[in-house]
C-alpha cells in the first residue's frame, strides 16, 4: 500500500515536471538563440490559461488546446519582432529589465480585462474520472496532462534534433556569425523558435488551467518553478532541463508525501543543495557569455 | 568642492521641502514618509544595480524581512520599543543577507537575476502560509511608535523629520561609500570583473560586502516602512514589490547617485495621481518602464541630461595620443625596484599540459624565468603562447603539470590569488575598465595593493600614496596628459600602454606582457622597447612578440614554441641560429612545397574590389582606408603580423564586421552595409580561424547548412560529387559528427561547407592552423586546383605556402595597406621578405 502511495507522489511528481518542463523548454530554446531570458514566458503561459476559458466554451477544450497555444505563438511573434529583436545584441541586464517589465503589463492587463478573482474552469466531462490498474488508481486528466506534455516534448525534440529547421537552430546557437556567413539569415529563426517557446508556454497554460486555477498573477507563480528548474539544468541545455525538471518534480512529489507543507520549499533546498555541490548546474554551463 | 557635495545639498533640500510640496499637491504626510522609504530603499539597491551591475529581482525580500522582524521583535521582545525593533530588523537581515548571498553570489549574470528572484519566491510563499507566525493573508497589526528621547513618533509629522533625518544620513553614508574604495572596486566589478580579479581583487568578496551592504539600507526602509503603516505582511516579498523598485531605480537612473531617488519620487506621484483616475495604475506603469528600457535605459536622468546637454560646457577630454607628454629618461618607480637579485629562478613550470577538446593547446612545456631578465617566449600564432599565459596567470587551471613562484606553488590557484602572490599580466586582446578614466584604471590597480583596499569611509581619490603611486606610473607608462581621458577612447596604442601600466601596478614579482607593442607606432615600439629593458633590469618580465628583430634586440633569454611544445630554449644566438626555428618562424624558403613552381590561373578582371573601407571594433579603428582588388581565379595572399586586420578585413568583406567606410564591389555590385547572409548568397565563401564546425552535427549536416540558402547561382555549382573530387577523404567520414574527425578533416571540411553552394570567392582565414604537414600538403593541392573555380584571398603565418600558393601579396600593417606586390617576389627575395613583413 505504502508503495502505491508512493507510486502516484512519483507520478504526480513526473507531472508537476513535465509542466515546469513546456515552460523551461520554452525558456531555454529563447535564451540560446537570442540570449533573451525572457521573464516574460510566465505571462504567455497565463494568457493560455485565460484564452482556454474563453475558447473552452465555443470551440470546445480539444479545439482550446490546438488554438489557445497557436494564438500564445502570433502573440509571441509580434513581441519578437517589435521588442525582443532590438535586445540580442546589448547587455543582458537590459533584456532581463525589459522582459520583467512586459511580465508586469501582462498580469496587469489580466486583471484590467478578467478582473483579479480567478475565473471558474473545471476539468472538461470526458476527460472527468479516475482510471485504476490493480490497486493504483489515478485521475484521467493527470494522465491526459502527462501525455500531452511528452508529446509536446518530443515534438519539440524532433524539430530541434531532426528537421533541417532545428539544424539551423543548433548551428545559430553555437555560432550565429558563420551561419550568416553561409547565406542564412537568422531572423526568420529566431521569430519562429520565440513563437515556439512561447506557444509551449501557452500550451502548459491550457493544460493546467483546469487543475490549477486561472488567476491574473498564476504566471509568476510557474516562472519562479521554470527558474529553479533551469538554474538546476543549465539554460542553454536541452537534456538538462528535461533532467532537472523530472529531478525537480520527483523531489517535490515524495516531499509532499512524507510532509505536505515542505512541497514548495523542497524545491527551493535543491535548487540550493545544487548551488553548494555544483554550482555551475547539474550539467555545467556552456554558454559563458551569460555568466 | 561644491561640486562634489551638490547631490547631498540636493537631496537636504529635496527633504526639507518634500513633505510641503506633497502636501500642496494634496498628498498627506504618510505618503511623504513613504517617498523618502522608497528613496532609501531604492538608493540601497542601486548599489548593486547601477554601481556593482548585478540586477536583483529579489530586494522587495530584505524590506518585506525587515518589516516583518520589527514587528515581530517590538510584539515578543522589545514592547513599545522602537529603537531595538528597528537595530534588531536590520542586524537580522543583514546576517540572512550574509548567508544567502554568499551562496547566490556562486552564480554570476543572468543566473544571479533569477536566484534572487527564487529566494523572494521562496520568502513569499513562507510568509504567506506560516500562518501563525507571519499572520498570513491578514499580516501583523499592532505596530507601535512609541517617544523617543522625548521625541513624540506617534506623530506623523515627528516621524516623517525623523525619517528624514535617517534618510539623509544613509545618503551620506552611501555618498561616502562609493568614494570609497570598496565602493570604487564595485564599479570596477561592473566595468570589467575579470581584469579586477587579475588586479588582485577577491571580487567575490567584494560583491558579497555590496550584497550585504544593499541589502541592509533595503532593509532601514523595510524597518522604516512598518513603523510608518503599523502593520506588516507578506505583500513587500512578493515578486511584484522587488519589480517595483527596480522599476523605480530604472526610470530614475541608475547610472546617478540621487537617480533612484528620483525614481521613489516619481512612483508615488505616479500610483498617487493615476490611481484616483483608474485602478489599473500600475499596468501604465509598466508600460512606462518599458518604455524607458526601449528609449532612455539611463531613465529620467538620463532624459534630463539630453534635454540639457545643448545648453552646457562640452569638455571633451583629449584621447588622442597627441595630447600628452612623454617624460624623458623615464626612470622605474622607486616602489616597484627589489634591493637584491635572487639567484633562485623566479617563475618555474614544468609538465603544463592544457587541452581545448582534443587539442593539446599547451603540450607539455618546461622552462624557468630568471631574475632581472626579459625573457621572451615566441613562436608562430596558436603556438600556445598565450595559452601559457592564460596557464600561468590563472585564467584557466593546467590539466597537469607544476609552476612555482619564487619556490612557492601557485598552479591552479585563483588568479586574484596568482596575482597577489606576484604574477602581473598584461592581454594581448586590450582589457581595461572600459568606461572609467585612464587614471582611474591605474588607481584602481594600485589601490589593490594598498591596505586601504577594504576602507568604505576613506575617500578612494584622497589617500596620499595611492595617489603618488598613480602619478608616478602614469609618467612611468607615458600617458601623462591624457589621465582623465576614458580607457575605450584612448587609441589601441594608448590602451596597450595602459594595459601594460595596470599590469606592472600590481607590484609583480614577476611581469607576464601579451604583445605590449602591437599597434604601437614606430617610434612608439622603440621607446615601450626602451623601457621594458628598463624594468627588467629590476622586474624579470615575460614577453610575448611578434616584433622577432626588437625582440632578439632586448631579450636576454629566449624560448621558443610551436605546436604546443618548447622548440628551443636558449640565448638569442640560439634561437637567432637554429634551422627549426628558421622554419617554424621566417619559413624555410626551402619546403618541398614551395619550391614546386606553381601555374598562376589569374584573369584580368577584377572580380572583389575593396575601396578604401575602414572598419571599428567598438572604439577601436582597425581597418584604415584598406583597398585591394581580387581577380578572377586569382589568389591573393593577405599577410602581416598579429592585430594587422588581416582576419578583420575578411569578416569585413563577408559582411560580419561591417565597414564604416568604404565600398565593397563584388562584380561591380557594392555590398557594403549587406547582411553577412545578403553578402554570402552573392557567391562568398568564408572558412573562419578556427574553422567554426557546427559541433554534433555531420559532415552531411555542416554542408547542407552551406547549401541551404546558397542555390542562387552566383558563381560555380559545388554539389557533394564536385565537393568530394576536391576532398575525398570527406566522403569516408560523411555520417560522422564534425567534432570527431581529425583536425585535416575538420579543415577539409569548413572549406568544403565555404564552398558548398554557389560560390565564386573564397576567403581562408589560417587554413594551415595546427595540422600535420602531410595534411598541409593535400589542402595545398587542393587549393592549388581551386584557382581554376574561384578567386580565394588567404590569410595565414605559412609565409613559404601562402607566398607559394599565391600570386599577388598585400601587406597589412596596423590597418593599413604597406605593399602589394607579386608574391614570388616575397618568395624568392628574402631580404625583401624581411623588409616589408618585418620580420
Amino acid at each position: 500500500m505504502q508503495l502505491v502511495f508512493i507510486l502516484e507522489q512519483v507520478l504526480n511528481g513526473l507531472l508537476v515536471g513535465a509542466y515546469y518542463l513546456l515552460i523551461a523548454l520554452g525558456l531555454s530554446l529563447i535564451f540560446a538563440l537570442g540570449g533573451v531570458v525572457n521573464l516574460a514566458h510566465g505571462g504567455f503561459y497565463a494568457i493560455g490559461a485565460y484564452l482556454a476559458v474563453i475558447l473552452a466554451d465555443r470551440i470546445g477544450f480539444a479545439g482550446a488546446l490546438v488554438a489557445s497555444p497557436l494564438a500564445v505563438g502570433l502573440i509571441g511573434i509580434a513581441i519578437e519582432r517589435l521588442l525582443f529583436r532590438r535586445f540580442y545584441r546589448s547587455d543582458p541586464i537590459l533584456s532581463l529589465l525589459l522582459t520583467f517589465g512586459l511580465a508586469m503589463i501582462i498580469e496587469q492587463a489580466l486583471r484590467i480585462v478578467f478582473g483579479a478573482a480567478p475565473l471558474p474552469f473545471s476539468i472538461p466531462s470526458e476527460l472527468r474520472g479516475q482510471i485504476f490498474i490493480g490497486d493504483f488508481i489515478y485521475s484521467r486528466y493527470r494522465l491526459v496532462i502527462l501525455g500531452v506534455a511528452v508529446a509536446a516534448v518530443t515534438a519539440t525534440w524532433f524539430i530541434v534534433y531532426r528537421t533541417a529547421f532545428g539544424r539551423v537552430v543548433r548551428a545559430g546557437v553555437q555560432n550565429p556569425d558563420v551561419v550568416g556567413a553561409l547565406g542564412i539569415s537568422l531572423a526568420p529563426y529566431m521569430t519562429a523558435i520565440a513563437a515556439l517557446g512561447v506557444g509551449l508556454a501557452g500550451l502548459a497554460g491550457v493544460l493546467l488551467a483546469p487543475i490549477a486555477g486561472v488567476h491574473p498573477a498564476m504566471g509568476a507563480e510557474i516562472l519562479t518553478a521554470a527558474f529553479v528548474v533551469v538554474v538546476i539544468g543549465g539554460l542553454g541545455s536541452f537534456w538538462g532541463v528535461i533532467a532537472a525538471s523530472v529531478l525537480v518534480g520527483v523531489v517535490r512529489g515524495i516531499t509532499i508525501y512524507f510532509n505536505p507543507s515542505w512541497g514548495e520549499a523542497s524545491m527551493y533546498l535543491l535548487m540550493a543543495l545544487v548551488l553548494l555541490v555544483r554550482p555551475r548546474g547539474l550539467f555545467g554551463e556552456r554558454i559563458q557569455r551569460f555568466e | 568642492m561644491r561640486d562634489e557635495h551638490a547631490p547631498l545639498l540636493l537631496a537636504a533640500l529635496a527633504l526639507a521641502l518634500l513633505p510641503f510640496a506633497l502636501d500642496v499637491a494634496g498628498l498627506p504626510l504618510r505618503s511623504a514618509i513613504d517617498v523618502v522609504v522608497f528613496a532609501i530603499a531604492c538608493m540601497g539597491l542601486n548599489v548593486l544595480l547601477g554601481h556593482t551591475g548585478l540586477v536583483s529581482f529579489g530586494h522587495g525580500a530584505w524590506f518585506g524581512l525587515s518589516a516583518y522582524a520589527a514587528a515581530l521583535s517590538q510584539r515578543y521582545w522589545f514592547p513599545e520599543a522602537i529603537v531595538l525593533p528597528f537595530l534588531f530588523a536590520i542586524v537580522f537581515v543583514a546576517a540572512g543577507a550574509l548567508l544567502s548571498g554568499a551562496l547566490i553570489l556562486r552564480r554570476r549574470g543572468v543566473y544571479f537575476s533569477l536566484l534572487t528572484l527564487a529566494l523572494t519566491a521562496l520568502l513569499f510563499t513562507i510568509g504567506y502560509r506560516w500562518t501563525e507566525l507571519t499572520g498570513g493573508e491578514s499580516g501583523l497589526g499592532g505596530v507601535t511608535r512609541s517617544s523617543v528621547l522625548g521625541l513624540d513618533l506617534d506623530s506623523d509629522r515627528v516621524y516623517y523629520w525623523a525619517v528624514a533625518a535617517i534618510g539623509m544620513a544613509i545618503c551620506y553614508f552611501l555618498w561616502r561609500f562609493h568614494r570609497s574604495p570598496a565602493g570604487s572596486v564595485l564599479v570596477a566589478i561592473r566595468e570589467n570583473e575579470e581584469r579586477a580579479r587579475f588586479l588582485g581583487y577577491p571580487t567575490n568578496r567584494y560583491k558579497l560586502i555590496g550584497f550585504v551592504l544593499s541589502a541592509s539600507v533595503v532593509a532601514i526602509a523595510g524597518a522604516l516602512s512598518v513603523f510608518n503603516h503599523r502593520f506588516a505582511s507578506a505583500e513587500p516579498l512578493a515578486v511584484a514589490f522587488s519589480g517595483e523598485l527596480v522599476a523605480m531605480v530604472v526610470i530614475g537612473g541608475m547610472r546617478s547617485f540621487l537617480g533612484p531617488a528620483l525614481g521613489a519620487l516619481f512612483f508615488i506621484l505616479f500610483r498617487e495621481f493615476l490611481s484616483i483616475w483608474t485602478p489599473h495604475w500600475l499596468f501604465y506603469f509598466g508600460l512606462l518602464f518599458v518604455g524607458f528600457i526601449v528609449f532612455s535605459p539611463t531613465g529620467l536622468v538620463g532624459v534630463a541630461g539630453r534635454v540639457l546637454a545643448p545648453f552646457r560646457k562640452h569638455t571633451i577630454e583629449a584621447a588622442a595620443m597627441a595630447g600628452r607628454r612623454i617624460a624623458e629618461n623615464a626612470k622605474l618607480p622607486q616602489i616597484y625596484r627589489r634591493d637584491a637579485a635572487s639567484e633562485a629562478p623566479v617563475l618555474l613550470a614544468r609538465g603544463l599540459i592544457k587541452r581545448f577538446g582534443g587539442i593539446h593547446a599547451v603540450d607539455g612545456i618546461d622552462f624557468m624565468v630568471k631574475d632581472r631578465t626579459l625573457h621572451a617566449l615566441i613562436g608562430p600564432n596558436g603556438a600556445g603562447k598565450t595559452t601559457a599565459f592564460n596557464l600561468l596567470s590563472g585564467l584557466f587551471p593546467p590539466d597537469a603539470g607544476q609552476i612555482e613562484l619564487a619556490g612557492r606553488s601557485i598552479a591552479g590557484l585563483k588568479p586574484e590569488d596568482i596575482t597577489t602572490a606576484g604574477v602581473g599580466r598584461s592581454f594581448q586582446i586590450t582589457n581595461l575598465f572600459g568606461g572609467l578614466s585612464a587614471k582611474e584604471n591605474l588607481r584602481l590597480a594600485v589601490q589593490a595593493r594598498s591596505a586601504k583596499r577594504f576602507a568604505m569611509w576613506a575617500t578612494a581619490e584622497g589617500v596620499d600614496d595611492i595617489n603618488k603611486e598613480t602619478t608616478e606610473l602614469v609618467a612611468f607608462v607615458g600617458l601623462t596628459g591624457m589621465e582623465r581621458a576614458e580607457a575605450a577612447s584612448l587609441s589601441y596604442g594608448g590602451q596597450r600602454l595602459l594595459d601594460m601600466g595596470l599590469a606592472i601596478a600590481t607590484r609583480p614579482r614577476i611581469l607576464l606582457l601579451d604583445e605590449p607593442l602591437a599597434g604601437l607606432a614606430a617610434a612608439e615600439r622603440t621607446r615601450i622597447a626602451s623601457l621594458l629593458s628598463i624594468i627588467a633590469t629590476e622586474i624579470p618580465v615575460l614577453l610575448v612578440e611578434h616584433d622577432i628583430d626588437r625582440v632578439f634586440q632586448i631579450a636576454d633569454h629566449v624560448t621558443v614554441m610551436n605546436d604546443g611544445k618548447v622548440l628551443i630554449d636558449g640565448t638569442v644566438e640560439d634561437a637567432r641560429n637554429d634551422a627549426k626555428v628558421r622554419e617554424v618562424y621566417i619559413g624555410s624558403g626551402a619546403a618541398a612545397l614551395a619550391a614546386k613552381p606553381r601555374v598562376s590561373a589569374a584573369g584580368t578582371t577584377p572580380i572583389l574590389v575593396v575601396d578604401r573601407v575602414d572598419t571599428f571594433y567598438g572604439k577601436s579603428h582597425i581597418l584604415n582606408s584598406v583597398s585591394l582588388d581580387v581577380r578572377e581565379h586569382e589568389i591573393l595572399a593577405l599577410l602581416g603580423r598579429n592585430g594587422a586586420g588581416k582576419s578583420t578585413l575578411l569578416k569585413t568583406v563577408i559582411g560580419i564586421a561591417p565597414p564604416a567606410a568604404g565600398a565593397i564591389r563584388l562584380q561591380g555590385e557594392d555590398t557594403a552595409g549587406f547582411a553577412s547572409a545578403e553578402i554570402a548568397r552573392r557567391g562568398i565563401g568564408y572558412v573562419p580561424q578556427g574553422r567554426g564546425l557546427f559541433a554534433g552535427m555531420s559532415v552531411a549536416d555542416n554542408l547542407a547548412l552551406g547549401r541551404l540558402k546558397r542555390m542562387t547561382g552566383a558563381g560555380i555549382h559545388w554539389s557533394d560529387e564536385r565537393i568530394a573530387s576536391y576532398f575525398p577523404r570527406l566522403t569516408d567520414r560523411w555520417y560522422a559528427p564534425a567534432d570527431y574527425l581529425s583536425g585535416g578533416e575538420q579543415q577539409m571540411l569548413a572549406v568544403a561547407r565555404a564552398l558548398a553552394g554557389d560560390v565564386r570567392v573564397l576567403l581562408l582565414d589560417e587554413p594551415f592552423e595546427g595540422l600535420s604537414p602531410a595534411v598541409t600538403e593535400e589542402l595545398f593541392e587542393a587549393f592549388d586546383r581551386l584557382r581554376y573555380d574561384v578567386a580565394i584571398i588567404i590569410v595565414d603565418h605559412h609565409l613559404d605556402l601562402a607566398l607559394a600558393l599565391s600570386d599577388r601579396t598585400v601587406v597589412l600593417e596596423r590597418g593599413s595597406v604597406t605593399w602589394t606586390g607579386p608574391s614570388h617576389a616575397l618568395r624568392d627575395d628574402l631580404a625583401l621578405r624581411r623588409k616589408v613583413l618585418w620580420m
